[in-house]
């Protein structure tokens, strides 16, 4: 990569063209959403929960190209750990959250140890398949997950001893937009430092960057570690937020939707997570009024329609619609 | 100058009603609509609009003032207790209910007890069946029934009625389990025995495999516990597919027989044996009335079930509390005013436990049998007002 | 104990002959096109609730199965042409996305139209019933099945290895390049073979229906099922589909038998296993052997 690209998010960051008003606005609105949300509160952790999901898989599927549909496989491992953690070992929050990760990150290690030399279609298989065997554990063991009734009995103690963990949601709130600002910033640091840049390079053209003798089976393995523990942060999140964790955490769906929501917002963004988050579960919540499959619909024509003319995903909807109108305006001029 | 009358008119009329003002009590209601079981959500709102067209959508409170009873209802899509959780934290916080009832499935009935102690709202379940579902919170009270009513009559009533050996196959859920407990206890107590048990999974529609396991145990009969809707129809058609009503096995069961269902089933349940506690062509007046006005408002969709009675007794025992303590008491107020009440329902005679505030009421022994050309349940055996036994086998440590 | 043995191959290979009935079109496409298409499932969905609505409403059995087939390779005509052949050059994570979409908006009009419910296709009444063979009855659907699928899996067979369709075919997965340089219309080929594997899902949805059972998340329940039969057998290998297939059909059902609980898992585990030790998968064909 001779000079980066300002269109892309790597070249925006690293040309510094994302100014500083740019990064603030997404922070700003979501403090500013704390103060006025009233009853969707909740609704807001939730979004919060999946952006943090979704930035663990623009890591990995995004800038190393890592093309997996079993994200939900640590998502869920976090979120049952943490959920497991509360009830056998001990209900605090900091504690239960930073062993799920750890767990997490061990389990992506492995994992990715053993299929990441893999590629294509059968690299894909195997992360469904992986998937598909935690969840049909998962329900089965009932004496550990509870099956499909959930693991219940998940008492959270108040974070720092003070702040409890009620069904108005404050603490969850402030409590995952700070560990999503951890999380970013980590995010943004490795993706701008030159190891990030040789992910880019590994997802355009791995054999030549062995050629140049990058040691590209472990810097997927690390990526792939990184974007477990993440995703194992966001699942441990969602279980102290809503104090219960059911088998879905760990369903195919969910390891679909997640890639859904990425490629809407904007892979290669890391703020494309904001924006494919938020937009999908805005319209499931709205449309889910309407009836309840309508939003199915919906999200399978944005997605169609994502893929065939907006291979940025939403946020780069700025970039093409003035290239249309640019091309308007030339045969126009005719 | 008509719009300065009509705005007088309005006016005044509101002047009239000022002394009786109207209060609103929200019921946030959360059932299934699509999904397996997709049937429960619509069973319960008829049942509720039609209560409320015989008893009218308001009820007089305590001081004379008119309380509007409204009704939000929420989808739960048959999907996992974390929705059911979501929902009922949004009627809460967004739409401000001071009650929330339905629940057809007993995961979802569980995961609200925290928020039904932390927001000091009442939960009025309408079907959920696991025994242990009232004991999660002093703000439940169940209108439905328990598993363990049904399974401990039918096992006893096998046994005294000349079935020597059971191959239970039931759900792998919780009142999965209780039925199988029940059923295994009191079929042994009274001298049966368990040939062999299964446990399928909760969104099963593939039985072969447990029918042939069935088969292969030669029982007198099967007991099967299903969710009612497609796994209880996928089950009856894998017991004649497979060969085992050809081979002389019975088939015991519970609410997969309901009316609402028999449609679905052909000629081959005729002699099928079930417990429940509605059946739904019993002649007293009250089922008389509800039956009725449900035909008349929904024409062929009004077929009542125990959906419709459990939401049909919750709305009555509602307007009992509301009358007694009005439409902003405190949560544990309405549940004390249900305590204790006994209701005529379309049952047959209920009472609400005072002390588990649970549901205690008759339990029918029923035979499929063709009347007038249709599949029908018919009462063959009665056991009046049953406790839960799962109750009264683990009473709360003192 | 023989009997039951004997039970137990029969109960899988029936349900291997629907995996193989639906799949075999998948590896085909997937082996020829080198497109990964997640939507596969809907084609199977849809033949099957044209099945279903036809036989609920009268119509002939074998009618409504030919109209079924006929229906999902039209479908199936249409999407090629419209949105999968845009796929060819995009990435596999575009192919997976977009077929995903697929999926989501097939879900949702089958839902709209049909219902949550799940839907049932009216089996003749001699297809519901057990038969005496010999030593004990057995369900006369599941021999059906396996006698649908055998005739089928023979048909594709000398289709394949016999015809000259079948030469440019095998020709055109082994090395599509030299298949263009030789002048094979390989794009008319990819959309006649997309017609046919679709046709095929159609048909194995509709008489799969008592094994699968319709309901509108049938295409997202059992697109994993799918694809392991096409990644495990090789992509683009009938023969590796049939034998997955079966061995998928197998083992499931002996798992369901005697290990009730814990066969689901590890299924999936023996899958991850498999994939581990022959990622090409255990048939695969030649170019990529």
């Amino acid at each position: 990569m001779a000079t980066p690209n300002p269109a892309t998010g790597l070249g925006a960051i690293a040309t510094g063209q994302l100014s500083v008003v740019g990064h603030a606005l997404p922070w700003a609105i979501a403090v500013a959403f704390f103060f006025l949300a009233g009853g969707y509160l909740s609704f807001g952790t939730q979004v919060l929960i999946w952006i943090l999901f979704a930035l663990s898989l623009d890591l990995a599927l995004g800038y190393a190209g890592i093309v997996t549909l079993g994200q939900a496989a640590f998502f869920g491992f976090g979120a049952y750990a943490a959920g497991l953690f509360a009830i056998h070992v001990s209900s605090d929050p900091i504690l239960g959250h930073l062993i799920a990760v750890a767990v997490t990150a061990l389990f992506g290690l492995v994992t990715g140890a053993l299929i990441l030399h893999t590629t294509g279609v059968t690299f894909l298989m195997l992360t469904l398949a992986i998937v598909s065997v935690m969840f049909e554990y998962a329900n089965q063991a009932t004496k550990l997950t509870g099956g499909d009734d959930g693991l219940q009995g998940v008492n959270i103690a108040p974070l720092f001893g003070l702040f409890e963990f009620t069904m108005f949601g404050q603490t969850a709130y402030l409590y995952a937009l700070v560990v999503l600002f951890i999380w970013f910033v980590i995010a943004w640091r490795v993706v701008s430092s030159p190891f990030g840049r040789s992910l880019d390079g590994i997802r355009q053209n791995p054999r030549r960057m062995r050629a140049i003798g990058t040691p590209v089976w472990w810097r997927l393995l690390a990526i792939y570690t990184l974007s477990a523990a993440m995703a194992g942060s966001a699942g441990a999140l969602s279980t102290h937020a809503t104090r219960f964790v059911g088998l879905s955490v760990l369903s195919l769906f969910t390891s679909g939707i997640v890639a859904v929501i990425l490629i809407l917002g904007g892979i290669r963004r890391l703020y494309g997570a904001f924006v494919g988050a938020t937009i999908y579960l805005l319209v499931q919540d709205w449309s889910a009024k309407v009836s309840p499959y309508f939003w199915e619909f919906i999200v399978g024509l944005m997605l169609i329609a994502t893929v065939l003319f907006l291979e940025g995903g939403l946020m780069d909807l700025g970039r093409v619609m003035r290239s249309v109108l640019g091309r308007i305006r030339k045969a126009d001029s005719k | 100058m008509r719009k300065l009358l009509s705005g007088i008119c309005a006016l005044g009329v509101v002047a009239m009603t000022g002394s009786a003002s109207a209060e609103t009590f929200k019921i946030g209601l959360i059932a299934s609509y699509t999904g397996a079981f997709a049937t429960w959500g619509t069973q319960f709102q008829n049942a509720i609009e039609a209560f409320q067209s015989i008893h009218g959508k308001s009820v007089k409170g305590p001081k004379g003032e008119i309380i509007d009873v409204q009704l939000v209802y929420r989808d739960a899509g048959s999907a996992g207790p974390d929705k059911a959780k979501q929902l009922a934290e949004e009627l809460v916080l967004r739409e401000k209910v001071s009650m929330l009832g339905g629940f057809e499935l007993s995961p979802h009935a569980m995961s609200v007890a925290d928020i039904s102690k932390q927001a000091k709202v009442p939960i009025v379940v309408m079907n959920a069946a696991t025994a242990s579902i009232t004991r999660g919170s002093p703000y439940y009270v169940r209108t439905s029934l328990t598993i363990p009513q049904w399974g401990q009559a039918i096992g006893k009533w096998a046994a005294e009625n000349g079935i020597k050996k059971v191959y239970t196959i039931t759900s792998d859920y919780a009142p999965g389990h209780d039925a199988e407990a029940y059923f295994h206890k009191s079929f042994k107590a009274a001298g049966g025995e368990i040939v062999g048990a299964d446990r399928t999974a909760l969104r099963e529609t593939n039985f072969a495999v447990y029918m042939e396991k069935a088969l292969q145990a030669k029982p007198d009969a099967v007991y099967m516990f299903q969710p009612g809707g497609s796994p209880s129809i996928s089950f009856v058609k894998a017991f004649s597919e497979r060969g085992l009503k050809q081979a002389g096995i019975k088939l015991l069961g519970n609410g997969e027989f309901a009316e609402l269902y028999l449609p679905h089933f052909s000629d081959d349940v005729i002699g099928t044996i079930s417990v429940n506690h509605y059946t739904e062509t019993n002649t007293r007046p009250e089922n008389k009335i509800m039956r009725d006005q449900l035909i008349k408002q929904f024409g062929e969709k009004g077929v009542t079930d125990i959906a419709s009675v459990g939401a049909w007794d919750a709305m009555a025992l509602i307007y009992i509390a509301l009358r007694e303590h009005g439409a902003s008491a405190d949560g544990l107020k309405y549940i004390d005013a249900m305590k204790g009440k006994t209701l005529a329902s379309p049952r047959g005679p209920i009472m609400i436990d005072p002390e588990e505030r649970d549901i205690i009421q008759n339990i029918y022994i029923r035979r499929i049998e063709k009347v007038g050309g249709k599949l029908q349940n018919v009462d063959i055996a009665t056991i009046p007002m049953v406790k839960d036994p799962w109750k009264i086998d683990n009473p709360v440590k003192r | 104990m023989l009997s039951f043995a004997l039970t137990v191959l029969l109960d899988g290979i029936s349900y291997g002959m629907v995996l193989f009935i639906i799949s075999v079109g998948l590896t085909v496409t997937m082996g020829l096109m080198r497109v990964i298409n997640l939507a596969h499932g809907s084609f199977a969905m849809i033949g099957g609730y044209v099945a279903g609505y036809l036989t609920q409403h009268g119509v002939d059995f074998f009618l409504a199965l030919l109209l079924a087939t006929v229906a999902a390779g039209l479908l199936g005509a249409l999407c090629e042409v419209t949105v999968i052949r845009p796929l060819y050059r995009k990435g596999e994570l575009a192919q997976v996305l977009l077929t995903i979409g697929i999926v989501f908006v097939v879900t949702a009009l089958i839902t709209e139209i049909f219902g949550a419910f799940p839907y049932r296709v009216e089996f003749p009444v001699y297809l519901t019933q057990p038969l005496d063979i010999g030593f004990r009855t057995y369900p006369a659907y599941r021999l059906f099945l396996i006698l649908v699928g055998g005739i089928i899996a023979l048909i594709l067979w000398l289709l394949i290895e016999g015809s000259l369709y079948g030469a440019k075919l095998r020709a055109a997965v082994d090395n599509p390049r030299m298949a263009r340089a030789v002048g094979m219309n390989v794009s008319l080929l990819f959309t006649a073979t997309f017609i046919v594997g679709t046709a095929l899902a159609g048909l194995g949805g509709a008489i799969g229906a008592g094994i699968l059972s319709l309901e509108p998340s049938y295409a997202l329940k059992y697109v994993v099922l799918f694809l392991v039969v096409v990644i495990v057998g090789g992509e683009g290998s009938f023969k590796g589909s049939f034998v997955a297939a079966m061995a998928l059909g197998i083992i499931d059902t002996t798992g369901k038998y005697f290990v009730a609980a814990a066969a689901p898992y590890l299924l999936y585990a023996a899958v991850f296993a498999l994939l581990l030790w022959r990622p090409q998968g255990i048939l695969p064909p030649k170019s990529l052997a």
